[in-house]
């Protein structure tokens, strides 16, 4: 391979071949591609859950679609009491957390630290970790309450409908365990594939974080002479992220 | 025109280009930013009514979140213009999918 330094080839007239027209890496450009049809992956499952909801909504003799505040409204350890939105927030949080440290660890990379981008890869490593685990827990207490693949004992109560109509923040904290009536199928359904998706890519990433971690630590990547293999890692990790919002503004927030 | 690589020289599957670190400012600041969105969502949850106004101001935080997680954390604000095109693009398309799958969502509560 002729010596050529990475100017020479930035400078190659754009379209003519022998350079990136992106000015990316192969690996990188790949990584982005696949990104976008993953992102194809997720809005088609996204585009489902909007359509079943529209087709859900209050006529004369169709289910209305739950209150999500009445449904997911549990946290660890204190049982019995009705907090809508806390525990998801939380994971919101852990997520948001562990993309920043993936990003520090980028930035490390960049400026070739090997040991603090092993220090960010273990913390986001332990981001992901602690997102699965709550997930596995909001999957549990969501199924020990009767929903299923092809059932839902959550359709609209009462109590529900004053929720969403309510304009007063007391308003928020009524709720009567045990208040319930069955509702539309496509409501737990689409929970758990659109969320089984969600988590099944975090659950890749993190074993995508702890190969890379391994490679780190056995000075891969010393040797190559550049961390990009951090930010291609990264950049899968921010996607699982990106999905997230949607995913905790459509099934919770909405 | 002026060709500096000769065709064929060109290593594709190993070039890397130069990287160097702008700081941990703008990430920090990012940080900082969704963070404060997703605690105005769990505010704005309990202070508003459920209504459509709502439902949009949830939508636009997502959205302004998704283009503070794109354009920072995975970088694409500081990628070669064609290569942040080629990647938005498409997503264009996607509204209407929406819209259209929406509208006849809605559409099978007059047969239910």
């Amino acid at each position: 391979m002729a010596n050529h330094t990475p100017a020479a080839f930035e400078n190659q007239p754009m379209w003519a071949g022998g350079r990136s027209p992106f000015n990316v890496s192969y690996g990188k450009l790949m990584m982005w591609i696949f990104l976008l049809s993953d992102a194809f992956t997720f809005s088609s499952l996204l585009v489902q859950y909007g359509a079943q909801r529209f087709s859900n909504v209050e006529t004369a003799v169709t289910t209305v679609w739950p209150d999500p505040a009445s449904i997911f409204n549990h946290f660890p350890f204190m049982h019995g009491l009705h907090l809508p939105l806390l525990f998801v927030s939380v994971m919101t949080f852990i997520l948001i957390m562990s993309s920043v440290t993936m990003v520090l660890a980028v930035e490390a990379g960049h400026r070739k630290s090997k040991k603090e981008v092993q220090t960010y890869m273990i913390y986001t490593i332990i981001g992901g970790v602690m997102f699965l685990s709550c997930q596995a827990w909001e999957w549990y207490t969501f199924i020990h309450e009767g929903a299923r693949l092809y059932g839902n004992t959550f359709g609209i109560t009462e109590q529900g409908y004053n929720h969403l109509h309510s304009v007063g923040f007391a308003d928020h904290f009524e709720w009567a365990p045990g208040d319930r009536t069955d509702g539309p199928v496509p409501f737990a359904a689409l929970f758990f594939i659109v969320t089984g998706f969600h988590g099944f890519h975090v659950f890749s990433g993190v074993v995508i974080n702890v190969v890379v971690y391994i490679m780190t630590v056995r000075g891969v990547f010393e040797r190559r002479g550049h961390y990009e293999m951090i930010e291609k890692a990264g950049l899968y990790w921010h996607f699982v992220d990106l999905v997230w919002v949607f995913v905790f503004t459509f099934f919770y927030l909405i | 025109m002026d060709f500096h690589v000769k065709p064929g020289e060109y290593d594709a599957i190993n070039y890397v280009p130069h990287t160097e670190s702008h700081g941990t400012k703008e990430l920090w600041r990012t940080f900082w930013l969704l963070l404060g969105i997703t605690v105005l969502d769990f505010v704005i949850y309990f202070v508003m009514p459920a209504t459509g106004l709502r439902n949009f101001i949830f939508i636009f935080f997502g959205l302004v979140k998704a283009y503070y997680i794109v354009g920072a954390f995975m970088h694409l604000k500081h990628e070669k213009i064609n290569l942040a095109l080629i990647i938005l693009v498409p997503i264009i398309f996607l509204l209407g999918l929406i819209m259209g799958l929406l509208y006849e969502g809605n559409a099978l509560t007059w047969v239910k």
